[in-house]
């Protein structure tokens, strides 16, 4: 997997959801990417049920358990500023048999879904960030596939995502700073879309343009 | 805290319960050459496989009485392999004509930080050995024929003793839930290896 750089679009003003995503992919294919399928990450939280607090005398832990449809065989399982670890889908199989001491937090799962388009050497995918049935914001995630390492072609990305992102390109995402030189790993990306979906969390629901 | 019977609960979400049916048995060091020779003439016919494990159990520990226990294992002579982690469930009690040891089994392939992601999720280590020996296979049918070594210095795998003076040797299906003629079959190869290894169902709760 390429260096990737996953960040929010804001919805523009007075326009819904689902009418930001068109804005943004169309003004894809006019640069000319091709759309090649869709694709989908989701994640769900689980915290450590109260009867093994007592035991390990710490606060309750929350654990992200994710899926990627660009791997569609694996399972990522990761702590916020922990380890992450990644497993096949066997994974999700242990989690059912581990239930009593890890709960799901009640409707916490969150995904996003869309199209893929493939520029070039770039990955794009634009999708739409749900909880339950509602929309609640926009992902842009870019992959530059030819580059494994973030120190070397973060300002070619960067080039790339203002020609369709303009004023709402993001900074480097956090995981480049901590590991500059080192090879760029799926788990990275998952790592980045797990903040994603936290900040998307806390955010207020977002509002519906009228629907008239 | 133990799920119902595995062999009834209905198949959710597109994965189906797996089995680990079961026979163990020992011989003495001086003895494991003719077994291998014998297995050798048994088995699919394949290199010779080695294998050199490192393996750590790991335990939960909630508010029930049973630990929840997990098993890490990884090779240490081949690069690259992922780490394998296991789930074992107790043995399904029941039908005295079942052959082997049955239970639940889920095996899945992590990557190498997996001991840290336990620990962060609240495991903690009771112990680690490591296993050497050899691996054989008969279509479904997994032999292996190995040596159990303490580990002297805890996460230091270069100094280890034998624990015995024997070989485990260990006959074992993993097969979707519900498929009892699976044991069948594996009496009827325990047979071929008589009298130089004597293959049972050996119950784990009887020895404790």
């Amino acid at each position: 997997m390429g260096v990737t750089c996953v960040s929010q679009m804001p919805v523009a003003e007075g326009k819904s959801v689902q009418q930001t995503v068109e804005l943004l992919t169309r003004k894809l294919e006019m640069l000319g990417a091709e759309k090649q399928g869709t694709f989908c990450v989701d994640c769900e939280t689980y915290h450590t049920a109260a009867s093994t607090l007592g035991s390990q005398g710490q606060a309750g832990k929350l654990m992200y358990v994710m899926h990627n449809s660009e791997h569609p065989l694996s399972c990522f399982a990761l702590f916020e500023n922990g380890p992450c670890l990644i497993a096949d889908t066997n994974f999700d199989v242990l989690m059912v048999k581990l239930k009593g001491f890890f709960q799901s937090a009640k409707a916490s799962k969150i995904e996003t879904r869309g199209t893929r388009y493939q520029y070039c050497d770039f990955l794009v995918k634009v999708g739409t960030v749900t909880m339950g049935p509602s929309a609640r914001g926009i992902s842009v995630e870019v992959e530059y596939g030819p580059c494994v390492v973030a120190s070397d072609c973060w300002s070619l990305l960067l080039e790339f995502l203002q020609s369709f992102l303009g004023s709402h390109t993001p900074g480097a995402p956090a995981v480049f700073a901590n590991r500059h030189d080192a090879v760029y790993s799926p788990a990275d990306t998952m790592v980045q879309y797990m903040e994603l979906f936290n900040k998307i969390r806390k955010q207020q629901q977002v509002p519906v343009a009228g629907i008239r | 805290m133990e799920a119902p019977p595995v062999t009834m609960m209905p198949v959710t979400g597109g994965t189906i319960n797996m089995m680990e049916y079961l026979l163990q048995g020992s011989v003495l060091d001086h003895s494991l050459e003719s077994l291998i020779h014998r297995l050798r003439g048994l088995c699919d016919n394949m290199e010779p496989e080695t294998f050199l494990d490192h393996e750590m159990v790991f335990l939960l520990k909630g508010q029930q009485a049973s630990p929840f226990v997990l098993r890490a294992r990884r090779s240490m002579d081949r690069t690259g392999a992922p780490w394998h982690l296991r789930y074992l469930g107790q043995p399904e009690m029941g039908d005295k004509n079942r052959h082997a040891l049955v239970r639940n089994c889920v095996d899945i392939a992590t990557s190498e930080n997996l001991t840290d992601f336990l620990m962060e999720m609240g495991f903690r280590m009771d112990h680690e050995f490591v296993a050497k020996g050899h691996l054989f296979r008969k279509g479904i049918m997994k032999i292996v024929v190995y040596k159990i070594f303490r580990i002297l210095v805890p996460g230091n795998t270069d100094s280890t003793e034998a624990l015995s003076l024997s070989y485990l040797v260990e006959l074992s299906v993993v097969a979707p839930a519900g498929q009892d003629m699976v044991s069948d079959d594996m009496r009827n190869f325990a047979e071929q290896l008589k009298p130089l290894v004597h293959l049972e169902k050996i119950d784990p709760k009887r020895l404790m």
